[in-house]
């Protein structure tokens, strides 16, 4: 099967088909609503929400960002404000709109996540969970995400609470991303999204201490690019589900690299923070593209 | 609650000058129509610094002053991106995001007294001109910085218009009162104002607000202070530029960008403010 990056729908299985393959990525755009006052949000396929948990959490003490060469460190702390705010009054101002809705869960026990998915299973205006195995800035943040059997674990337990669409965000801070990837599609998840943030350190040199309280936070940003593409083109070749790439897209050229890597979606991250539009110019470059490059999908043969 | 953005805009201006004040101190002039139209004292502007990944964020900058389409930026060469900033040449682009944040609560009385400390200067220019079209007449601006060449130029914090009374202290006695600016602060407030407004680092705005709190007079009934911190996005996302303040007695986040970056200070968690780390620039 050979689809243009910029084609429209992209069936992601349970009934979420994605109206185009362009995303925003977890933690860089909320819930939507500041960027729903910059951007035409809902020509976007899909909103990616901040991590949400069981109940609300306050966050890291500052600094929470320091910026890097072509990147940026955080450590937010999956500051939220709670599943149950997100099923009841979120819920009720994404109404009417058409960007996907996919609420990014996490927590630091299987029944944590369960709980989550439980109160989101109602909820019409959620489209899809992205379950993160790989926060790299919370206690424990990353265990399910490290071990292909508690990453298994998790994905059967949401698995068997939901009906809804399962995405599982990989960390790239593994030794074998593709063992975890083919661990979470045996255990039922939909898709599979590549790759969190990288762990990194930054130093105060006035000090010689790091400039994040926690010592590292997690790295974005067009910096991680090229090591985003290595980990989507590994994971593709090892599952049948669909990649949704994301790390360092700044522009449709960048985004098109991990579609030629074997994603079948991408999300925009860091990008956002500098210009808000820049889903929006991915999805027009995308579209510029029709019909003058076909793009690889993962179940084409590989051309390299 | 989610903060209102309805007037921010991305644009794109042109630089007309890059003045040298002296001391270091620089101010950018650019035209930039929308953000002039729409910019509300204490507002600030996501300024790119020039257009490669690195620098890759946007920098914050008060909106010092506007007229007619252009509007004023003041700033020092402290980091890779305002080095950038400082090498601008007239016609260069200049990539604005704004307005954005949280401004002053204006006041249509005065006497009112603005403290600014170094670079603190910067949001008051538009500040005391929308003071000015609201009938204030009595505005006193307290100056403090290092030395005499680093302190704003007086005539500058009144723009356009009649010039206000700004009083100065410099650190090491330059110009004006040898000692901090809040040294000036007990004798301004036998004025009774009904504001006070601060800006500066934060070590002078915590001796701001304990020299008001240790003085029997009463407080000016709008009380407030624009802050800053390490700042992402600027616009509500990230969730990076969390301050320290007071809700009750307990102490929680709010964002410097959506919630501030003009705060009241009587709501601000001072001790947990002056246990932040200071500033990472390089």
């Amino acid at each position: 099967m050979t689809a243009l990056a910029g084609d429209a729908a992209l069936d992601l299985g349970r009934g979420l088909v994605l109206p185009n393959p362009v995303g925003l990525a977890s933690g860089t755009a909320g819930y939507g609503f500041e960027l729903e006052q910059l951007i035409d949000i809902n020509r976007i396929g899909a909103l990616y929400t901040k991590g949400t948990t069981v109940a609300m959490r306050e966050g890291n003490p500052p600094p929470r960002v320091a910026e890097t060469g072509a990147g940026m460190l955080n450590s937010i702390g999956l500051q939220n404000p709670g599943v149950d705010v997100v099923a009841t009054e979120f819920a009720r101002r994404w109404r009417g709109w058409s960007i996907r809705i996919i609420v990014n869960i996490a927590g630091g026990s299987v029944e944590d996540y369960v709980h989550c998915a439980r109160v989101l299973e109602p909820v019409a205006e959620v489209s899809g969970l992205e379950l993160n195995i790989s926060c790299p800035n919370i206690a424990h943040g990353m265990d399910f995400g490290r071990d292909p059997a508690a990453a298994a674990r998790l994905v059967a337990a949401v698995r068997a609470v939901t009906g809804r669409c399962i995405v599982v965000k990989l960390s790239p801070n593994v030794t074998d991303i593709a063992a975890v990837a083919r661990a979470v599609e045996d255990a039922g998840a939909d898709a599979v999204s590549a790759v969190n943030t990288y762990v990194g350190r930054k130093i105060h040199r006035a000090s010689g201490r790091p400039v994040l309280p926690l010592g590292t936070g997690g790295l974005s940003g067009p910096a991680i690019q090229p090591l985003a593409l290595a980990a989507v083109a590994a994971v593709s070749a090892a599952v049948t589900i669909p990649v949704i790439g994301v790390g360092g897209i700044i522009d449709a050229p960048s985004a098109q690299d991990f579609f030629v890597s074997g994603a079948s979606a991408v999300q925009v991250g860091t990008a956002t923070f500098v210009n808000p539009r820049t889903a929006l110019d991915v999805l027009d470059g995308l579209e510029a593209h029709e019909g003058r490059r076909a793009v690889r999908r993962p179940s084409d043969p590989p051309t390299s | 609650m989610t903060a209102d953005l309805s007037r921010a805009r991305l644009e794109s201006g042109e630089v007309l000058v890059v003045e040298r004040l002296g001391g270091g101190l620089l101010e950018l002039v650019a035209r930039l129509p929308h953000l002039a139209a729409s910019a509300a004292p204490g507002s600030f502007a996501q300024l790119r610094c020039g257009s490669g990944t690195t620098p890759l964020l946007r920098r914050p900058f008060s909106v010092a002053w506007t007229q007619d389409d252009t509007c004023g930026f003041v700033f020092e060469a402290v980091g890779v991106g305002t080095r950038i900033l400082s090498a601008l040449q007239p016609g260069d682009p200049l990539d604005s995001l704004g307005p954005l944040g949280h401004g002053f609560t204006l006041t249509s009385d005065g006497p009112v007294v603005c403290v600014s400390g170094g670079l603190g200067c910067a949001p008051f220019p538009l500040l005391i001109g929308e003071l000015r079209r609201r009938g204030v007449q009595d505005i006193i601006v307290l100056n403090g910085a290092r030395t005499a060449t680093r302190l704003y130029p007086a005539e500058r914090f009144a723009r356009p218009g009649p010039s206000v009374t700004v009083v100065e202290a410099t650190d090491d006695g330059t110009r004006g009162h040898h000692g901090p600016v809040t040294e000036l602060l007990v004798t301004a407030l036998r004025a009774q104002p009904s504001a006070l407004y601060a800006c500066g680092p934060n070590p002078m705005l915590n001796a701001v607000m304990s020299t008001l709190t240790g003085t029997e007079m009463e407080l000016p009934a709008v009380l407030e202070a624009s802050l800053e911190a390490p700042m992402g996005c600027g616009f509500g996302t990230c969730l990076g530029c969390a301050l320290p303040m007071l809700d009750g007695d307990r102490s929680v986040w709010r964002l410097c960008c959506t919630d501030g970056p003009v705060m009241p200070m009587r709501d601000v968690d001072w001790m947990g403010l002056s246990a932040l780390p200071g500033a990472d620039v390089a």
